[in-house]
């Protein structure tokens, strides 16, 4: 459905090693995605497995150590300085943490204006921009908030402010990293909501970074699912879910807890502990856990291959689970 | 009987501006045998309530008023060191971050001893071999018995602190927030251990928890608390499914679930009341889309409702109404 539509952002066998003790180790191997406007991709795995330094990478936070990403255009893989600025208003980072994002001692007004200020907005615009955001936010009237500083907002006020402080340079793609997981339950959905309506209307390209499935299924119409470092499964978020394709995915799924009474409470399927063994070598990184691992699982790592339509799995049974 | 009946029980912080009653006049009864949720967001007390009973207050905090009775004995009228014995035997804690029960710069198989020699009265040898049953208890290879805490990953070191916490058999385990640190496949796991040593050794716990779907999965009882107090309390399957309070309806549709796409997400608007100066009547009035005259100016009783199920809101009788219009986002946008 959006094969046609020109990415915004393309990202081409990704990787970033690092040493540890005299070994290469690789935090993010091989990892190829895309993003179109108005279209919001969901990375889900567990920590370590690489999907917060995959998001650095393409916010250029970080350096890749190989791969190539494209955003609106221009290879960004490389750039340094001001070529490297002038992309950053364009491309914004959602923080997870709400109470250490902003500056305490600066008004929301000050917050807000830095941006503006540091893109080269001009100052008349200032109010106006200010104003249009703390509405979209849902932080109105907006005058009501202006003059405060954090200490007086709730968490869930907080991170409408961090919201508003990524959408006012007016990016085209907006990156959240667990964008709701410091929040109590019932402000969360206020957050989803808000930034929901913000890609909708503003026809932003989205990547959420998150644990969570269920969070990620109601934002996101696409998902990838990593582990140890690489994509083992993507495809639509509904499908993904219903009909996992991994075995890795499966176990994902069915871990989710849910608020209802009848559950399936039965064993999960998957063995032992996430190891910290990195990815080095050949084989499956999922093997040691994997349910269904055969001798070839061993010696030969599997490559994402497309299974059906918009769906592709890191598996050498190819969904036939 | 109840394992444990709390009884108005308050307790409170010293702040710059004067006493925060945490938990306020709460009361709760926790059945032996059987795992009870204690649920509710940040600022609720749930945390707070779990380290009174333990006695593990911090420095500001102390009990100001109420009676706790476990096992037939009125706790607090005991002295300091009666109470201390019970707390650790009788009653053990788990809490959120396992390196918070482990000492670091101790082995495993140290840390089992010290509690099972010092506090538990048993040999060096009958020690060992006790430290190696509760590993295996949880799911740990005895062998590791020898490690130092961080060389665990943060699930096995949540399973040792859970047998730290079995190791001189108690019949109260109290949680406190156990999986919200850990992602979601260990989280399970811990909670399927949890869940099947409550059964295998007929324990009672109370799991402190901010998630509804963890108290689903895990529980057999609920108690939902909201600014201190409890607003509502039953069996799992009751609370889910007739909700009697709106802060209840409002947090089941409060966040997503992953086996449906159609959900509308409702938040909650507003916040919790200060707790220095909490207002004369119902507590979530302001919040509440259903609140009227009454429920501001006079504070709900805790009342029995039908099958076992405690409620405190004036608007009970209307409950079936009510959980109709709170599926509805625009009830509750229109408090914002």
């Amino acid at each position: 459905m959006t094969a046609r539509v020109t990415p915004l952002l393309q990202a081409t066998g990704l990787e970033k090693t690092f040493r540890s003790r005299g070994r290469i180790v690789h935090a993010v191997a091989d990892v190829s995605l895309s993003v179109s406007p108005g279209e919001a991709l969901g990375i889900v795995g567990e920590s370590g497995c690489g999907k917060t330094t995959t998001a650095r990478m393409l916010l250029r936070l970080e350096e890749p150590s190989a791969g190539r990403i494209v955003f609106d255009g221009t290879d960004i893989t490389h750039l340094h300085g001001s070529a490297l600025r002038s992309t950053r208003a364009r491309a914004q980072l959602v923080f997870q943490n709400p109470f250490d994002a902003l500056n305490p001692r600066f008004s929301i007004r000050r917050s807000l204006t830095e941006p503006l200020r540091n893109f080269g907005v001009p100052a008349s615009e200032h109010r106006d921009r200010i104003d249009a955001v703390l509405r979209r936010v849902r932080l109105t009237p907006p005058e009501a908030w202006l003059d405060r500083k954090p200490h007086e907002l709730s968490g869930g006020q907080l991170q409408r402010v961090v919201l508003a402080r990524a959408l006012i340079p007016g990016p085209r793609l907006i990156v959240a990293d667990e964008p709701v997981s410091m929040l109590d339950v019932s402000v969360r959905a206020g957050i989803l909501n808000v930034l929901r309506e913000a890609r909708d209307s503003l026809g932003l390209a989205a990547i959420y970074i998150s644990h969570d499935l269920a969070l990620i299924r109601y934002v996101c119409e696409r998902t990838m699912v990593m582990y140890l470092g690489r994509v083992v499964e993507e495809g639509p978020t509904a499908e993904l879910i219903a009909t996992p394709a991994h075995p890795y995915t499966r176990a994902l799924v069915a871990a989710v807890p849910v608020a209802r009474v009848d559950q399936d409470r039965a064993a999960l399927p998957i063995r032992g502990n996430l190891s910290d063994t990195p990815t080095a070598g050949a084989g499956c990184p999922f093997r040691d856990r994997c349910p269904h691992a055969m001798a070839r699982c061993a010696t030969e790592t599997p490559l994402l291959r497309g299974i059906a339509p918009g769906r592709r799995v890191a598996c050498h049974l190819e969904g036939a689970l | 009987m109840s394992l444990l009946s709390i009884r108005g029980l308050t307790v409170t912080y010293a702040t710059g501006a004067g006493p925060l009653r945490a938990v306020d006049a709460l009361d709760l009864e926790v059945p032996a045998g059987s795992i009870t949720g204690l649920v509710g967001e940040s600022g609720c007390g749930k945390s707070t309530l779990g380290r009174a009973l333990m006695g593990v207050l911090p420095d500001r905090g102390r009990i100001a008023a109420g009676q706790i009775v476990f096992e037939g004995r009125d706790i607090l009228a005991e002295s300091e060191r009666a109470r201390r014995a019970l707390r650790w035997r009788r009653m053990a804690f788990i809490p959120q971050t396992a390196m918070n029960a482990l000492d670091p710069v101790q082995r495993l198989s140290a840390q089992m001893a010290e509690v099972l020699i010092e506090r538990g009265g048993l040999g060096r040898a009958e020690a060992a071999a006790q430290a190696a049953a509760l590993f295996r208890l949880v799911g740990l290879d005895p062998a590791r018995l020898s490690a130092y805490p961080h060389q665990f990953s943060g699930g096995m070191r949540q399973r040792a602190s859970i047998a730290l916490a079995l190791a001189l058999s108690p019949s109260l385990v109290i949680a406190d927030e156990p999986v919200t640190a850990l992602d979601v496949i260990v989280q399970r796991q811990i909670l399927d251990v949890l869940r099947e040593l409550q059964a295998r050794l007929n324990l009672a716990m109370i799991l402190v928890t901010h998630d509804m779907a963890v108290v689903a999965y895990a529980c057999d009882r609920v108690a939902v608390m909201y600014a201190g107090q409890v607003v509502e309390a039953g069996p799992v399957a009751e609370v889910l499914e007739r909700p009697l309070h709106p802060y209840t309806m409002g947090l089941t549709h409060a966040f997503p679930d992953v086996h449906d796409s159609a959900m509308a997400l409702v938040p909650i608007e507003g916040s919790p009341p200060s707790l220095l100066n909490p207002p004369a009547g119902c507590r979530f009035a302001a919040r509440c889309p259903f609140a009227d005259p009454r429920c501001v100016a006079e504070p709900p009783p805790v009342r029995p409702f039908g099958q076992d199920h405690l409620v405190a809101c004036w608007h009970a009788e209307q409950a079936p109404a009510l959980r109709v219009r709170a599926a509805d986002p625009q009830t509750w946008a229109a408090i914002a």
